[in-house]
């Protein structure tokens, strides 16, 4: 629909802070018309790799280019072309709804009649109209980063950045928010994204998983589950599934079981084994003998939760540096 | 920061904590007898003056105060040793002392009765053997410049004044970056098409608006208020104040930079703007600082401008008499706001 154009890229992007690698050797690319999520958990690189991307950052080797542009620290030029959103709350909290978004639109030269217009649009789409005089400290969280939002779109850019715009924000809030994303990139933006929320991570069209500052998995959601899965997903339902994990832990310690990763999954078992039929038989088993009554068990489709955990178990964790 | 303000109490009380001395102190002697010479000798033996000069007429007596190079100037004139010996003479001394700074000016005068009062008494007993009831004793002339009633506002307000202008230009410039940072919405701008040099313009004109309003609101209420005299020019005056209020802004700018929380920005503007209180001669005069801190006075834009503004004020002068000072001041201001701006550009990049 886009041609798959490339909006953005990054290229073997390395940040160190002394002899801490933040982020090692990154590479990936955007596109329009497509959101891309950077998924990790706390300190693993994201932010780094965003201000690397918005040339707020030197990276240590690699390169960075947006639009056609390298990102080098005088690239002010594209700077009107692109929008971010960062962690803090990039508002002013002493200004009202109105001047913080007519500032923005100052900001990025809209003439006034222009401005006129998008600022309105700006406080409909944030679901703010009759608290235009607000100060921005006294909205709620969730209001607080539509309006970030629309005040990061206003000058309407082409990529646009966002680092973790729904910390902390209700399950609603970050539903409407996503809903938001997804009508804008309908008009042809790139989104690049961070976030630590897997339910979040299922709505990107491209994904990449970054722990300890390197990427260990890339693609679209499908592709990471079909193909970097280490097996599959058996899905006990139970009662007592504390149990059941305490049950299959032992097993697994003394030799009688095998699989990659066990975990509970709301009020589920879900374990990962590559081979699934061989061991379903032998869980029931240990599980009868315990008596322990089993609602259903069946082999179901991975959660990107599921493929992220599994993942990182897969890494041998380095030392940790924070 | 932590022994910041510890190593700067140890300066700072080196500094002031001392009797005042080394007033510069310039004389034109008349008489040249053993009489005035011994009067010379004994001022200097108090260890409160420093002989700046003996000068042969009063011209440079006048040109010396108008600069504010000197405190206190003596006159003895040609009669001095023969009314001092003759029965019943009244010797007299005139005694013009630098009423812009009225504090050393004080002292100045106290050392100088002193002496003459020890001086007097020496003379009626030792010299004539007379009863000190019977003799006229000296007859003093004291004029004073600048501050006719040698009031103190007159010396402590316009420094008041220099120092609060400095104060609030360095806090808000500090503030403007720092302030940023700790809210997070620096970044923001960063990413924002403004270039460099826009974004310290902008932060920069705010503050030279709130310090110039504010030095025009200080500079009434120490007018109309303590009636200190605004005797030269007032366009002078706020042209320096706005020469000024630039040194001190990149300062300021520097700081807010440099720090990475409102908390440390304001440490630190609390720790330069001590140093420079130190040097405006508030609690002691420069002169009486050790050397080292005497030179160091130098290159502190603040000591520059209060010697400016007490000039305008209190002596009326103008260009002429003040483009030491205001050359001293565009020097520093030039140093200070090349290195605060390649440094700002930097970070901001």
């Amino acid at each position: 629909m886009y041609d798959n154009q490339i909006t953005g890229r990054a290229e073997n992007l390395v940040k160190k802070f002394g002899d801490f690698k933040a982020v090692n050797k990154v590479s990936f690319e955007l596109h329009r018309g497509e959101i891309f999520g950077f998924l990790g958990p706390n300190g693993s690189g994201k932010t780094t790799t965003i201000r690397m991307m918005l040339g707020l950052l030197t990276p240590t080797q690699g390169q960075v280019e947006i639009l056609g542009t390298k990102m080098d620290g005088k690239s002010s030029s594209i700077l009107p072309r692109i929008g971010y959103m960062s962690q803090s709350f990039s508002l002013y909290n002493d200004l009202t709804v109105l001047q913080n978004l007519n500032y923005y639109g100052q900001a990025y030269g809209l003439d006034s009649s222009e401005r006129k217009l998008r600022v309105q649009e700006a406080v409909a789409m944030s679901g703010l109209t009759g608290s235009e005089h607000t100060h921005t400290k006294d909205l709620a969280g969730g209001w607080r980063q539509r309006l970030a939002l629309s005040a990061a779109i206003l000058h309407q850019p082409e990529v646009l950045f966002l680092d973790e715009p729904t910390a902390g924000v209700d399950p609603i809030s970050r539903r409407s928010f996503w809903d938001l994303l997804y009508t804008l990139v309908a008009q042809g933006i790139s989104v690049f994204i961070t976030t630590h929320y897997m339910d979040e991570a299922e709505h990107c069209h491209k994904l990449a998983f970054i722990q300890h500052g390197e990427i260990i998995a890339q693609g679209s959601p499908e592709e990471i589950k079909k193909n970097i899965m280490p097996g599959q997903v058996l899905e006990i339902d139970t009662d007592q599934a504390d149990k059941v994990i305490r049950i299959l832990r032992e097993a697994y310690q003394k030799g009688k079981l095998d699989y990659k990763d066990l975990e509970l999954h709301g009020s589920l078992v879900h374990l990962i084994t590559p081979q699934v039929q061989s061991h379903s038989r032998n869980i029931k088993k240990l599980l009868t003998a315990d008596n322990i009554s089993i609602n259903s068990m069946s082999v179901v489709e991975p959660t990107l939760e599921d493929v992220f955990i599994a993942c990182m178990r897969d890494k041998v964790p380095e030392v940790h540096h924070e | 920061m932590l022994i910041g303000g510890a190593i700067e109490l140890l300066m700072v009380g080196w500094a002031t904590s001392r009797p005042i001395t080394n007033l510069p102190l310039m004389i034109w002697d008349q008489d040249h007898s053993p009489a005035s010479r011994e009067l010379v000798l004994a001022l200097e033996n108090t260890g409160t003056f420093l002989l700046e000069d003996q000068v042969q007429s009063l011209s440079p007596i006048e040109d010396a105060l108008n600069h504010g190079d000197v405190i206190a100037a003596l006159i003895i004139p040609p009669d001095y040793s023969t009314q001092l010996t003759s029965p019943l003479g009244k010797p007299t001394l005139s005694v013009i002392l630098n009423g812009a700074e009225s504090i050393p000016a004080r002292e100045a005068q106290r050392a100088i009765e002193g002496v003459v009062h020890d001086l007097g008494e020496q003379v009626v007993i030792q010299h004539l053997g007379l009863d000190p009831e019977q003799t006229a004793g000296f007859n003093f002339s004291l004029r004073v410049w600048f501050n006719e009633s040698l009031s103190e506002a007159y010396y402590t307000t316009p420094a008041e004044l220099g120092l609060m202008l400095e104060f609030t230009i360095l806090l808000f410039a500090a503030m403007t970056f720092s302030r940023e940072k700790e809210f997070g919405t620096l970044e923001q701008m960063l990413v924002m098409p403004f270039s460099s040099l826009e974004i310290i313009l902008g932060k920069a004109i705010p503050v030279i608006l709130i310090g110039l309003a504010d030095f025009g609101l200080m500079l009434g209420v120490v007018h109309f208020a303590f009636h200190v005299p605004i005797r030269g020019s007032g366009l002078l005056l706020f042209v320096l104040a706005l020469g000024y209020t630039i040194v001190e802004l990149g300062k300021g700018m520097a700081i807010s930079v440099f720090s990475k929380s409102q908390h440390q920005a304001f440490l630190l503007v609390l720790m330069i703007g001590m140093i420079d209180f130190m040097f405006l001669g508030y609690a002691v005069p420069v002169e009486s600082m050790p050397r080292i801190m005497q030179l160091l006075a130098n290159i502190i834009p603040a000591h520059h401008w209060l010697n400016i503004l007490r000039s305008i004020l209190l002596k009326g002068s103008g260009l002429s008499s003040l483009w030491p000072s205001i050359l001293a001041l565009v020097i520093l201001g030039l140093i200070i706001n090349t290195f605060s701006l390649l440094y700002v550009r930097r970070k901001l990049e």
